[in-house]
């Protein structure tokens, strides 16, 4: 029974952080079709934004979240002025976006690295302390990753069906042109996307790095883990990729107990691909007829 | 004329005679070590970009797996030699063939999916592989007093031997060694890659590329033309990993790391995706332009950033697309220069 209760907070932990990552990365692939590489370098970003806020600027801690997201935000909208807005359209976008970002990721890296040095540093938001759940010790922290994550869901998932900028972003991605010629304004839409895509990317950076530590390669091995998980999911699918997240979390968990972490990752990838196998589009994607 | 190759197969040949004449020059003319080491990493680099190039620029599958495969080669022929005692001259063809197999599962696993997928599975295997290799602790051989790990775990795979150059050329030719096999590899990798693009195989990718409806309809599959590109350039990624594990006499969980992934990536980039001599072009002009870039080390991962966004914005079809374009320019003002 312990041991049950130890594997499922730790896989909802996982989950949370990994939920927090792919709702970001399936809303640009979602509304884009582009896949972003450079959010986890956006990762880290975020953390080290909201470290230099309030431990260097010294500002209270409950305006490091606010400023993280704000820089999160402006980077996704330099990301858009300065290279996605002039590839759009051409031919090969797809893969081509893929490299350029992954050039805005080692930029990102290497100015961090500059800026803060190679020396892990510890996140001064969070939360102190935690709660027994039988023989488990469950910290805060741990509870606010999930209850974040959960919120940010509702949030946005509201804001892409309910307001008047998300039904404009969901017309963009079903059918770009069909959107402009109502007079949908694509260019704002994919600004709006990028800059929601960084902010998220930031609060997850924080997340993160409250129960690891701040390094400027930290959102490597996450950022793949909420891609793969974006991809048994469906690109593009937000609740379907929670769902994965959630399941693959508590997958992983489960793993690392019985035989070890270093095999966590390596079971997480080999259930992929054999569910890729299975359903070549995602477990909850949907394969697009061509329109010849 | 096929979009991507603006030279005929007489071009490609003297091209390719030209190269070949001054790569056997250079280490009379430059007879340093420093020179002819840099060179030989040069020829292996190409190798393994050109195949690359294969794959991504001419089959249009986007995988990010190049690293792990010449990994493999280089592991598997390492560990041949180690571990069985077998010359690694034997081993590198099982390596290359360890590579092609490796690739195989890769390919049924990725190859159905669409672009992006493909990148991300890829990129995930290189990454679980590079993981598995740094955390493995488990004693497999004891040496002595000191416990070796079955992939030689964070200090890399080491005491394998190399080629025996040593003992088959004078002292002073002794780095020439490797530094003709790399060039042979490179060649042969290069033909190779060239008559694929010329071939059947060539055009039912660009006809995949310009109608994939048409070319569906036509009896074209994509996956099983896919499949055969993929694996057959793992053979010369592999043996290029071989060289590598030789050169260097020992082979690491360095070589799955990604800033040479993207270093890699980035000759392809600068070359020019798609383009026969692309590979070459770009593998030269990036390790040049790093050589002069020493004292700017700190900067060298925002630097190879900058250059992957501004050849991808700007200048997409590389720099042999932009020699093309300024040839057809210049046919255009005079028609009789050809």
């Amino acid at each position: 029974m312990d041991t049950a209760i130890q594997i499922v907070v730790s896989g909802l932990t996982l989950g949370a952080m990994y939920a927090v990552g792919t709702i970001a990365l399936s809303l640009v692939w979602g509304a884009l079709q582009m896949l972003n590489m450079a959010q986890g370098a956006l990762l880290a970003v975020g953390g080290y934004a909201a470290y230099t806020a309030v431990a260097t600027l010294g500002m209270p801690l409950w305006l490091g979240l606010p400023a993280a997201i704000a820089v999160g935000g402006l980077v996704g909208a330099l990301m858009y002025a300065l290279v996605v807005r002039h590839m759009l359209g051409r031919p090969g976008f797809e893969t081509n976006v893929i490299i350029a970002t992954v050039g805005i990721a080692l930029i990102l890296e290497n100015l961090v690295l500059r800026l803060y040095g190679a020396y892990p540093l510890l996140q001064p938001i969070g939360l102190e302390g935690g709660f027994q759940v039988g023989a488990t010790y469950v910290p805060w922290q741990n509870l606010m990753i999930l209850v974040v994550s959960v919120v940010l869901m509702l949030v946005i998932g509201n804001f892409l069906s309910r307001t008047r900028a998300g039904r404009a972003i969901r017309a963009t991605a079903q059918h770009q042109r069909g959107a402009m010629l109502m007079g949908v304004p694509v260019g704002r839409v994919y600004v709006q996307v990028l800059m929601i895509g960084g902010a998220l990317a930031a609060v997850s950076g924080i997340m993160l790095s409250t129960i690891t530590t701040l390094a400027p390669t930290m959102g490597y091995d996450p950022m793949l883990k909420a891609f793969i998980i974006c991809v048994i999911a469906g690109l593009g699918n937000i609740y379907g990729a929670l769902t994965a997240a959630f399941v693959l979390g508590l997958f992983e968990a489960a793993v690392q107990y019985f035989f070890g972490v270093r095999f966590g990752f390596p079971a997480l990838l080999v259930l992929v691909i054999v569910a890729l196998i299975w359903r070549p589009y995602g477990v909850f994607g949907r394969h697009k007829q061509a329109r010849l | 004329m096929i979009p991507g190759l603006r030279s005929t197969a007489r071009q490609d040949w003297m091209i390719g005679v030209l190269l070949l004449v001054a790569a056997a020059a250079i280490p009379f003319i430059f007879p340093t070590r420093y020179v002819i080491g840099q060179m030989t990493l040069l020829f292996i680099w190409a190798t393994v970009v050109t195949q690359w190039n294969l794959v991504f620029g001419v089959a249009g599958v986007f995988s990010l797996a190049q690293m792990a495969i010449f990994a493999v080669g280089g592991y598997v022929t390492g560990m041949l030699a180690l571990y069985l005692e077998w010359p690694l001259w034997v081993g590198m063809f099982f390596g290359g063939g360890a590579a092609v197999i490796f690739s195989l599962l890769i390919g049924l696993a990725c190859l159905r999916l669409r672009g992006a997928y493909v990148a991300l599975l890829t990129l995930a295997i290189a990454q679980v592989m590079y993981l598995l290799i740094i955390t493995d602790t488990a004693c497999f051989m004891k040496q002595g007093v000191t416990c070796l790990n079955f992939t030689g775990g964070t200090r890399g795979l080491a005491r394998f031997g190399d080629f025996g150059f040593r003992e088959l050329l004078p002292y002073k030719y002794v780095p020439l060694g490797n530094y003709f096999l790399g060039l042979v590899v490179l060649a042969v990798a290069t033909a190779f890659s060239i008559f694929i693009i010329r071939s059947p195989l060539g055009l039912a990718f660009q006809a995949m590329r310009d109608n994939p409806e048409l070319a569906t309809a036509r009896g074209v599959s994509r996956f099983k033309y896919q499949m055969v590109v993929f694996a057959a350039s793992a053979f010369f990624t592999g043996l290029a990993g071989a060289v590598y594990a030789g050169h260097f006499r020992v082979m690491g969980a360095n070589t799955l790391y990604l800033s040479l992934l993207l270093y890699l990536l980035s000759m392809m980039v600068i070359g020019g995706v798609g383009r026969a001599w692309g590979p070459i072009l770009g593998a030269t002009v990036l390790m040049v332009v790093d050589e002069g870039l020493k004292e700017l080390i700190d900067w060298r991962l925002a630097g190879l950033g900058i250059i992957l966004v501004v050849f991808v914005v700007l200048l997409p079809g590389g720099l042999a697309g932009a020699l093309d374009g300024l040839r057809e320019r210049l046919g255009r003002r005079s028609p009789d220069s050809g």
